[in-house]
């Protein structure tokens, strides 16, 4: 692993199979793929779980940046692969002086809201019986669906 | 909204301005179209496409009937045009985006040859546009009827940029131009290339992490930028023949058309 500063920004090295960010990290920054390509995993049971494979200009770890929290995912990279390392105050004057950032990652992530809600109607089609609990998920508490009137 | 696409063979042009009297984009678009679409080419037209801040839309409706009824062939034919919207045609962005749809964009992402270019106007990057939006477009609209009397007025706005390069490159040798430093911050986050229009300055320039292209205008010169497999390179096309550019790699600098030393 190895970190450089270069016009104000901060680069790291990464050998493949190094852990970038490891899931329940406390770590706040997000990173971009300059080159190379990084696994995304999760822990699931005694599993793991590939969630996403990442080439360049695929950005990660935004969701620790901007919500805090925990991190919900392990990142590795997978082959020798350079990243661009961002932090709150650093995102912000990038968004100023590179303004299609935002707009890039505004459009991921509402992508990945939007598969995210295709596979949970597919997952109430699939399995009725999880509706209630699925429904108090998305209301992040007491079940608020609308009553159907009739 | 099509944001990234993949893309093996494209051919990128800037600043058109048809409609616009100084503009004679009208005139030799029709013939560039055709020739590419029938190589197989994609057509990116990177901004400033449309004339609607200086001109009329009388004016602009006869100028561009010849590179529309071209574009509608290729579209026909089933060949991909993409069109990113620069600051003189943001207006026309909705009527834009009933044409051409998802393939109509504020700037475009092409992997192609495994190589990741940025398509962008580049105007988010121009200081006096960002300083002062609002007075950057009076001015600009103001400059729109005296245009209508006297086109090559237009030429004063082409002597005062060419002269202010030159001085900057002359007293301050130091300083950065805006457009190399914004083409080196997305070169920095994973693109391999970056190509801007908005100056009307063709250019071709390697940077620390990737190449810099401008893909210059179609008022008075015939520039474009070709992608070949993730190569790029930056032409002129002139009575149908090719003024062949520099590629990628090759470690090069040029200024429309024009070898430029080291």
């Amino acid at each position: 692993m190895g970190y450089g500063l270069r016009d104000g920004d901060l680069h790291r090295d990464c050998e493949p199979g190094e852990v970038i960010v490891r899931e329940g990290d406390t770590s706040r920054e997000m990173y971009v793929i300059e080159h190379g390509r990084v696994q995304i995993e999760k822990r699931a049971g005694d599993d793991r779980v590939v969630l996403a494979s990442l080439e360049k200009g695929d950005f990660f770890g935004e969701i620790a940046l901007l919500g805090g929290g925990p991190r919900d995912a392990t990142a590795v990279a997978v082959v020798p692969t350079r990243l661009l390392v961002i932090q709150a105050g650093g995102l912000l004057l990038r968004f100023r002086r590179d303004p299609t950032f935002a707009f890039e990652m505004v459009h991921k992530l509402s992508r990945r809201v939007s598969a995210l809600n295709e596979k949970v109607v597919g997952l109430l089609e699939d399995r009725p019986e999880a509706s209630d609990g699925v429904a108090q998920l998305l209301s992040f508490g007491p079940d608020r669906r609308l009553k159907d009137p009739t | 909204m099509k944001l990234e696409v993949r893309c093996e063979r494209m051919v990128v042009i800037s600043d058109l301005h048809l409609g616009n009297p100084y503009s004679l984009a009208g005139r030799r678009l029709g013939e560039f179209i055709d020739h590419w679409a029938g190589q197989g080419y994609a057509l990116c037209i990177n901004g400033d496409g449309l004339e609607i801040v200086q001109s009329s839309f009388m004016a602009l409706a006869s100028d561009a009937l010849g590179p529309l009824a071209a574009l509608r062939r290729v579209l026909l034919a089933g060949a991909p045009v993409y069109y990113v919207v620069g600051n003189h045609d943001i207006a026309l962005e909705h009527l834009l985006d009933t044409w051409l749809g998802e393939h109509i964009s504020p700037f475009l992402d092409v992997w192609s040859g495994g190589a990741r270019v940025r398509i962008e106007h580049g105007h988010l990057y121009d200081p006096f546009f960002v300083r002062s939006p609002r007075t950057y477009e009076a001015l600009t609209r103001a400059v729109g009827p005296l245009l209508h009397l006297y086109p090559d007025v237009y030429r004063v706005w082409s002597w005062y940029q060419s002269t202010k390069a030159r001085l900057r490159s002359l007293y301050a040798k130091d300083a950065v131009s805006p457009y190399h430093e914004a083409a080196s911050m997305l070169l920095a986050r994973g693109f391999d290339a970056v190509i801007f229009g908005h100056t009307h300055g063709a250019e071709l320039l390697e940077l620390d992490d990737g190449v810099y292209v401008n893909a210059g205008n179609w008022m008075r010169s015939s520039n474009f930028v070709r992608i070949d497999a993730g190569a790029i390179s930056l032409h002129r096309w002139s009575d149908g023949h090719l003024l062949a550019g520099p590629t990628r790699g090759e470690r090069n600098s040029m200024v429309d058309g024009q070898a430029r030393g080291g």
